[in-house]
């Protein structure tokens, strides 16, 4: 069954969550979206009732925080907590019910962007890590990897330059090309280091969608086909570790496993 | 980022602390009043102001929307953007900084409704320590007097209603403060907090509020202003 990282909530009991939570993280442009879209709607042809949620969904606070941002007067800590709390609204009043339920929960990005966002502007890693420590953890976390060179065409040209996404809060006297890839550079850093730690499936997020996709869809078969995931250290425990300097292929596609073994169960 | 305990800065930081009923702002409100009569630069913060934050915690209060983690955090954030935004920067300035609760609040709130106590801890990590946390201790019984003679109808979370302890308002705010109370007990050495005995006259309180006070203050010359 699932568990959290370490703090559990009063009233919510982890025990009987016989759903799946399955983050795809990855920075600003890579295509999550797209690729939570198709995986939906694959999902939801084989028979699986999915909810998707992402950052800044929250009833609570999810306003709020699009507000307070526009403002562009939010004190690192602040937007921190801002998040967290937004997190902790959807968790208890989302996926949790969802995972009770017997849901596929796709999540747009969780709180490994929470914790590479607050330590790329200076937070403390230990207070990071903390303050999260109630969430779930995850089924599996596939994190499309990009580099700093890819992104840019993608990230930019589309829909131009975001402040926060360029990190205009920490490096405001630059220009918003020089400042997007500091920032966006310095996020991807951490990245790596969180999918050490998190054990992420480390996904190429280079080739085009559909090849994307296709490896996603191997990966998360894997995950829905298991009756449970026994929980390993900080990690979902299918993990495979691929090496930081290569991120090559996808490497969780595994034959073995056919659609056919969904609808077996 | 720095840690409770951690900031070199010119100002001082007085806070005050007791379940409600406890006379704690009266305190600091004379506390106030004396400051600014002696030339002080004197600046007030009140617990839950944020204008950032406040109206979502207002909005999720009035509707319940507010579950012990959500509460915990939603303080956790509005007191960030204080400390972040005026705290810091006014203790830096040298002004003489007043809060009415301070993060000892969050602690015995959100312990009582069942958040880990050092996972709550930790959270508030950031904050300056004070330079004097003043605790008005009173016994449960005289608070609750105090209380009822002034007022009447208690609000859900203030009444503790989302705990369940009882269906009825005042009686579940008598539990839910007395919770409050064994854990601001237990932060009187965890943190150091200066008790003041709070059933003594309002005068003698203060009197002895203002000697601790100026002990801090004469250490620190310059932050007089000009009246």
């Amino acid at each position: 069954m699932k568990e959290t990282y370490g703090v559990s909530l009063p009233g919510l009991s982890s025990d009987d969550l016989v759903g799946k939570l399955i983050v795809i993280e990855g920075t600003d442009g890579v295509g999550r979206s797209t690729q939570i879209r198709l995986l939906k709607e694959w999902l939801e042809q084989q028979g699986r009732a999915v909810l998707d949620t992402g950052l800044s969904r929250s009833g609570l606070v999810g306003k709020s925080i699009k507000r307070a941002k526009e403002g562009h007067t939010l004190g690192r800590i602040t937007l921190s907590l801002f998040y967290a709390t937004d997190f902790a609204d959807r968790l208890e009043n989302e996926i949790v019910p969802a995972l009770r339920a017997g849901f596929v929960v796709l999540t747009d990005r969780y709180i490994y962007s929470l914790m590479a966002r607050a330590m790329v502007r200076g937070l403390d890693p230990t207070w990071v890590r903390n303050i999260h420590r109630f969430a779930l953890k995850p089924d599996a976390v596939f994190y499309l990897r990009i580099g700093v060179d890819e992104l840019i065409p993608r990230a930019v040209f589309a829909r131009g330059f975001d402040y926060w996404e360029s990190g205009m809060d920490l490096y405001s006297t630059e220009d918003m090309y020089d400042s997007f890839r500091k920032y966006q550079s310095a996020l991807l850093d951490q990245f790596d280091q969180l999918a050490e730690e998190f054990h992420f499936n480390v996904v190429d997020a280079r080739p085009d969608p559909r090849e994307i996709f296709e490896g996603l869809r191997e990966g998360i078969l894997r995950v829905l086909v298991e009756p449970d995931t026994a929980q390993q250290d900080m990690g979902p425990a299918h993990a495979i570790v691929v090496p930081m300097s290569e991120p090559a292929a996808v490497r969780m596609i595994d034959a073995s496993v056919r659609e056919d073994d969904l609808s077996e169960k | 980022m720095k840690r409770y305990g951690d900031h070199r800065i010119p100002g001082r930081l007085f806070i005050v602390e007791g379940i409600d009923g406890s006379g704690k702002s009266t305190q600091l409100m004379l506390l106030h009043q004396w400051l600014k009569a002696e030339g002080y630069g004197v600046v007030f913060s009140e617990w839950n102001s944020s204008p950032l934050v406040k109206d979502t915690t207002k909005r999720g209060k009035k509707k319940q929307l507010l579950t012990p983690a959500t509460f915990s955090l939603i303080h956790a954030t509005d007191f960030a953007d204080r400390t972040e935004r005026n705290i810091i920067p006014l203790l830096k300035a040298g002004a003489v900084v007043l809060c009415d609760r301070y993060i000892y609040t969050a602690f015995a709130r959100d312990v009582s409704r069942g958040m880990d106590p050092e996972w709550i801890r930790e959270l508030y990590g950031f904050a300056v320590r004070p330079t004097i946390a003043f605790y008005f201790r009173v016994p449960l019984e005289v608070a609750m007097k105090r209380i009822s003679d002034g007022r009447s109808g208690f609000k859900f979370y203030e009444a503790g209603m989302d705990l369940g302890l009882s269906d009825d308002p005042d009686e579940s705010f008598r539990l839910f403060q007395g919770r409050i109370l064994e854990e601001y007990e237990k932060m009187v050495p965890e943190f150091g907090l200066t008790v003041i005995d709070a059933t003594q006259p309002i005068e003698t309180q203060q009197k002895q509020m203002r000697q601790l006070v100026l002990m801090k203050l004469t250490q620190a010359r310059q932050l007089r202003v000009a009246p």
